[in-house]
């Protein structure tokens, strides 16, 4: 399980990634925090020509809130934005989530462009900034552009970013105060990538009305899935285990779960539809108790 | 029963929790393992493994991986069957069967994914990985025979041509009268049982360094064993070459449970690398490999019905476990299926039997040992078996298990099949793991999570764990080509000092600890007087089999207390003579020999020492021999059987089908205790690989024989997030046969683990009456379980 | 073939400096270039934790960190740990509490350890199963290294 040959370049910076990439072409492999690219490499799954390192671009490594958007450097380790406690005020769902990735060891390295670039289907960070209308914020020679999550995530490892493109940050919509956040993850281990996993987040009007759900799931279809039905089932109302009972019965036609040696495709359809009502309920009743 | 004579010890040291002296260099950083071990001019070896379940090989091309810089040797199976005969078997269990043997290299057919079929050897193992990818190999599919089913179907592909089937062979016990005991049932409880393919997985992969120097004609082998004396033999028979002129060392062992005991095709082929290049070769199994290169186990099904009285007393048991076994024979043949029948009695009197094994060759990867070894599958059977009848009669499953054990009387113990359990106190151990569940407040904790409508269900296992393998000449007549006796040296030197030499192997349970603890106690010395040495077949002596049958501590532990006897008494005599006094006045304590009962004076053992070996005039008696060393060869008259019952407190979620193990606990008696430390550490470390096992672990093949959970993110090992905690108590019967009283306990959680999980997600789901008979118990299968139980309570209300 | 690039680091106080491929896992500079062998590789994906390290004060898994990339980094592997012939608290709280069998994974779990008692002086058995939950042990049942935790935990606050 050793690496195969592989060239490397140390970018100081994000333009030095950019040419980097732009002189290398498709064969090459930005890496970030390696804890999937590596193992892929040692399995020899995964044979870049050259490994560009962007570890050491420290203007992708911050925590900020700017007029209500959480904004997070692309090269912020996970376990960082675990303890933050910007992130925290900002969107309370990320450390309760990111709990679930990995243990700590891989959070210490892994980062967050890193799991968002990588965009494995069932990992728990795409489904959050999917769930969460969050944009990736993307360089390449042409200047930087932002993609919303729902666009950016295409298939199974397969994003938006093209090939000369470097993912720099995410921004992800800051959540109301009293906002009640829920995350609920069916794996077979601690840590494990989810069978299906689930997460709300859910706020109250004065009156007590919904007025603002974000559902999502992963691990159920070759995209982290965002279900706006289910969101639409529940705004608007006060919450009752039959908005949750409605919103949960529209999550079959949202996903597209495939069998794997872990659970069939049929297993993983009921359990979203669970967990989905597991993560509502919890949601409402904290921001029940925060309003 | 045999009685053997009492050893005349002192226990300072035994029963206590002595800390291990194997641990501080380990904690340190400064353990050797065999990745670890460099040797002068060695170069590193990898193997290429056949992408394919079962295929022809029609052509092997390996001039570019020959051509590629910094390759030496490139080995193909053609070239290593020129050298090396097929790889040994040494159990044959089923009279007249047919054994499957292949040689380490896959010479012109491959039989399942990952055998090996060429090998690279290279300055170090990235570039050997580089011309692995350098070979060109052309294969020519076969039907695959991807599983049970498939291999017994009856137009089902054939692995070997000139079989008549897939069958390896098959082995009938009978015990009384079935038939009868079955037709005069009141009630006959059956199940068809699964056990998923799994194995020992010891988190260091396996590995070797050879030195064949072939102008010595000798054999120098660096191996991650726990058998090295099996090995050196193996290797003599193998090559040809006698075996005074191999030598086996085995470093720090990162784990072992019985997949190092058996003898892979690796260390073969990495010896005929170094003949062929002059060098030494180091050759490391690699996660990856792991998964298909070290031994499978457990893969089994049974189909097994129990006839009962109405009172619940067991009238008989038959059935047939199927040991699905794979492209060719690991070391230990059929031997686990066959030890599923031998113990699918466990602790109880069942007269009439009829059980059989049947061993059955499919396109997987070979069988092999796996701690437990085939004893979990029996445990299996009697304990699911029992509970299911204690269900339908409407019994207690602590009452009906007690209604059936024989009484502490009725030892030495015939099971009706093959072995005769040396003593116990079955009722008592059962007590003591009830009283324990009442002490902990699991029932208050069970009737509290139900009252929340939440499900949590307790489990037991009560279990029979046969240990301390010999007697050498049963196990010949049963099938095995090798020996169960155990030969210890205890030698004191020049200053005092005591040195034991063991053909056992340290490879993580504490050996070195325990046998440092009796030879104290034997001897009357400081602990720290005493070093053991293990792992080199040049200096140290042969143990029969290897550290496998939980054997280590109950004999070798009885031939250091024979040993150390024979040693004590000549210490005293030599300390009479510079006493003046009578050897059988003399006492030794701490390592100083003084008259009993007074307080004058006194000599130590550096003064024997120094008698026996140095300055001898006047100081050794006449007619005494110098030098101070005993050696003991001990072959148990019967082996030891360990018992325990084990119980479990788990909570289902009936909406996931997930099991969280919420505290466990185990009575033991393993007779007597040496290190309750020691002890305790050994049943956690089995009860978590069973509880991984039951959840958690299984290697999964689909229909085109490939192997779905080749990495550790799909072959899920437990972690400290899913294993419960702990709480041993003990009793302790000592063993009649064994010097010491020690039975063996490496074995005990494996065991009892597995049947035991399921027992607790039974109870927690009672009022539904699921049972569960397929193991690992994954999330989907028990929702699915679930389901099916609650579509029948709805169809029946 | 890829060009060896030098690469400087100092682990346990000392400084190595090699030549090495880009390919070369930190994990394997250690153990073969520094000759450094208590840094286990039990999978080499990054699962089974084995050759956690401490890089710059956080632990990583050095089989899936190049030794390019640490190159002027600080690192403490498990031989940084005794001082000089003692064993540390953590250490002498394995020792005494059965925290290990064959030894394999203690480094890594002697690594992970050290970092989380560092954040978390006053653990409880929970949070200590969480942060080594990263860690397999297939020898211990992991109750007996929980303990050696809490027990250093404790010794270390005294």
């Amino acid at each position: 399980m050793k690496p195969p040959p592989v060239k490397y370049a140390r970018a100081g910076d994000v333009q030095e990634a950019i040419a980097l990439l732009t002189e290398h072409g498709s064969d090459a492999k930005v890496l970030a925090g390696g804890q999937s690219l590596i193992p892929l490499m040692n399995f020899r799954l995964a044979r870049p020509s050259i490994l560009i390192d962007i570890n050491r671009v420290r203007e992708l490594d911050y925590v900020r809130e700017d007029n209500g958007t959480l904004a997070i450097g692309a090269m912020t380790r996970q376990r960082d934005v675990e303890t933050s406690s910007v992130a925290a005020a900002s969107v309370p769902l990320l450390p309760e989530v990111l709990r679930h990735v990995g243990h700590i060891t891989n959070r210490n390295r892994g980062t967050v462009g890193g799991s968002l670039a990588h965009a494995d289907p069932a990992a728990e960070l795409p489904a959050l900034v999917t769930g969460l209308g969050g944009e990736l914020v993307v360089q390449g020679p042409n200047g930087v552009r932002t993609i919303p999550a729902e666009d950016f995530f295409m298939s199974t490892f397969t994003t938006a970013l093209e090939p000369d493109e470097v993912l720099i940050g995410v921004r992800l919509p800051r959540l109301p105060g009293g906002t009640g956040v829920a995350v609920e993850e069916l794996a077979r281990r601690h840590g494990d990538f989810a069978i299906v996993a689930a997460m709300a987040a859910v706020h109250l009007a004065p009156d007590r009305s919904v007025d603002l759900v974000r559902l999502a799931v992963s691990g159920v279809d070759s995209v982290p899935v965002r279900l706006h039905a289910a969101e639409d089932a529940l705004t608007g109302g006060r919450p009752s285990a039959e908005a949750i009972e409605a919103a949960a019965a529209t999550v079959a036609d949202a996903i597209h779960p495939a069998d794997d040696v872990h659970a069939p495709a049929s297993y993983r359809r009921d359990m979203a539809q669970l967990l989905v009502k597991r993560v509502a309920k919890a949601a409402l009743e904290r921001s029940e108790t925060k309003s | 029963m045999t009685i053997i004579e009492p050893v005349e010890s002192q226990t300072k040291y035994t029963g206590t929790r002595v800390r291990r002296t194997e641990d501080p260099r380990l904690l340190a950083g400064r353990g050797q393992y065999i990745d670890d071990v460099t040797v002068p001019k060695m170069i590193e070896a990898a193997v290429l493994r056949s992408p394919l379940a079962h295929a022809r090989i029609t052509n092997i091309d390996v001039s570019r991986a020959r051509a590629h810089p910094g390759v030496f040797d490139v080995l193909t199976g053609q070239d290593l069957a020129t050298v090396a005969g097929q790889q040994p078997v040494i159990w044959f269990p089923i009279p007249e069967q047919r054994i499957a043997k292949t040689h380490a290299l896959a010479v012109d057919q491959v039989r399942w994914v990952g055998q090996a079929v060429a090998a690279v050897v290279a300055v170090d193992r990235y570039v050997a990985e580089d011309a692995l990818e350098l070979i060109d190999i052309d294969y020519e599919p076969l039907p695959v025979v991807a599983d049970l089913d498939a291999a017994l179907a009856p137009d089902a592909p054939k692995l070997y041509d000139d079989w008549p089937d897939n069958v390896s062979g098959s082995l009938t016990y009978t015990a009384g009268d079935p038939d009868a005991a079955f037709a005069s049932a009141d009630l006959v409880v059956s199940a068809s049982f699964r056990h998923g393919r799994a194995f020992g997985c010891p988190l260091e992969p396996r590995g070797c360094i050879v030195n064949w120097d072939t102008f010595a004609g000798s054999l120098d082998v660096w191996l991650s064993t726990q058998s090295p004396n099996l090995a050196r033999d193996l290797l003599a028979e193998v090559f040809g070459i006698p075996v005074h002129k191999i030598r086996v060392r085995t470093p720090n062992l990162g784990g072992g449970f019985g997949n190092k005991f058996d003898f892979y095709g690796e260390e073969v082929i990495a010896a005929v690398l170094s003949r062929r290049t002059g060098r030494p070769v180091k050759l490391i199994e690699d996660r990856a490999e792991s998964f298909v290169a070290t031994s499978h186990s457990r893969d089994q099904r049974l189909d097994f019905e129990m006839a009962l009285r109405s009172d619940g007393t067991i009238l008989g048991l038959r059935g047939v476990s199927y040991g699905v076994l794979g492209g060719a024979f690991g070391t230990v043949g059929s031997g686990p299926p066959w030890a599923s029948v031998l113990t699918c009695m466990g602790p109880y009197k069942i007269p009439n039997m009829d059980v059989t094994v049947k061993a059955v060759m499919t396109n997987r990867s070979p069988y092999g040992s796996y701690r437990g070894w085939g004893v979990p599958k029996g445990n299996i059977v009697h304990e699911r078996l029992i509970e299911l009848a204690a269900r339908k009669l409407g019994m207690d499953r602590t009452e009906i298990r007690r209604k059936n054990f024989p009484a502490p009387e009725e030892f030495p113990f015939f099971t009706g099949v093959a072995f005769t359990y040396d003593s116990g106190r079955y009722a008592d151990c059962l007590d003591l793991a009830t009283s324990k569940i009442d002490e902990l407040g699991w029932r208050e904790r069970q009737a509290r999570a139900r009252a929340e409508g939440r499900s949590v269900g307790i489990g037991y296992s009560f279990h029979v764990e046969p240990s301390a393998y010999g007697p050498s000449r049963i196990l010949n007549l049963v099938g095995l080509a090798h020996s169960g006796f155990d030969e210890v040296t205890v030698r004191m030197d020049s200053i005092g000092k005591v040195t034991i030499y063991s053909g056992q192997i340290n490879m993580g349970q504490g050996t070195h600890t325990i046998y440092a603890q009796l030879a104290a106690d034997t001897l009357g010395i400081p602990m720290d007087d005493v070093v053991v040495i293990t792992g080199d077949t040049d200096s140290c002596p042969y143990t029969g089999y290897g550290t496998g049958g939980s054997r280590a501590a109950p004999l070798g532990g009885a031939a250091i207390l024979r040993a150390g006897e024979r040693l004590r008494a000549k210490i005293l005599r030599i300390a009479a003579e510079l006493l003046e006094a009578s050897p059988e006045d003399l006492q030794i304590q701490d390592g100083q020999i003084s008259v009993k009962g007074t307080t004058g004076r006194s000599v130590s053992t550096r003064d024997v020492g120094d008698a026996a070996y140095r300055r001898l005039l006047n100081r050794l008696p006449e007619g005494e021999t110098p030098t101070l060393e005993e050696v003991d060869v001990f072959d148990p008259p019967n082996m030891a059987t360990s018992y325990g019952c084990t119980a479990l407190l788990v909570e289902v979620d009936r909406e996931t089908g997930t099991v969280s193990l919420l505290d466990c606990l185990q009575a033991h008696d393993c007779g007597t205790v040496i290190n309750p430390m020691l002890v305790d550490g050994q049943l956690a470390g089995g009860l978590a690989q069973a509880l991984g096992g039951a959840l958690l672990e299984e290697l999964v093949y689909d229909e085109e024989g490939q192997l779905k959970t080749a990495s550790f993110m799909d072959y899920l090992l437990p972690t400290a997030m899913e294993i419960p905690p702990f709480h041993f108590y003990h009793q302790e019967t000592p063993a009649p046969d064994i010097p010491g009283g020690i039975k063996g306990v490496g074995e005990a959680g494996p065991i009892a683990g597995v049947s035991l999980v399921g027992s607790a997600i039974d109870d927690a789901l009672s009022d539904l009456g699921v049972a569960v008979t397929r193991f690992p118990c994954t999330p989907p299968r028990l929702l699915e379980l679930i389901r099916e139980a609650q579509s029948r309570k709805e169809g029946s209300a | 073939m890829s060009d060896k690039l030098t690469v400087s680091m100092t682990i346990n106080g000392h400084t190595y400096t090699a030549d090495c491929e880009p390919r070369l896992t930190l994990a394997d500079f250690i153990r073969h270039g520094c000759g450094l062998t208590g840094t286990h590789l039990g999978c080499e994906q990054g699962v089974c934790g084995a050759c956690t390290i401490i890089v710059d004060g956080r632990t990583v898994r050095a089989c899936l960190v190049l030794a390019v990339q640490a190159d002027g980094s600080t690192i403490t592997t498990v031989e940084g740990l005794a001082r000089g012939d003692e064993l540390n608290p953590l250490q002498e709280a394995f020792w005494a509490n059965h925290g290990l069998q064959c030894g394999f994974c203690t480094p890594g779990m002697l690594m992970s350890a050290t970092e989380f008692l560092k954040a978390n002086p006053e653990p409880t058995a929970e949070e200590v199963r969480e942060c080594l939950s990263g860690n397999l042990c297939r020898c211990t049942g992991y109750d007996s290294i929980v303990k050696s935790v809490l027990d250093a935990a404790q010794k270390l606050r005294a």
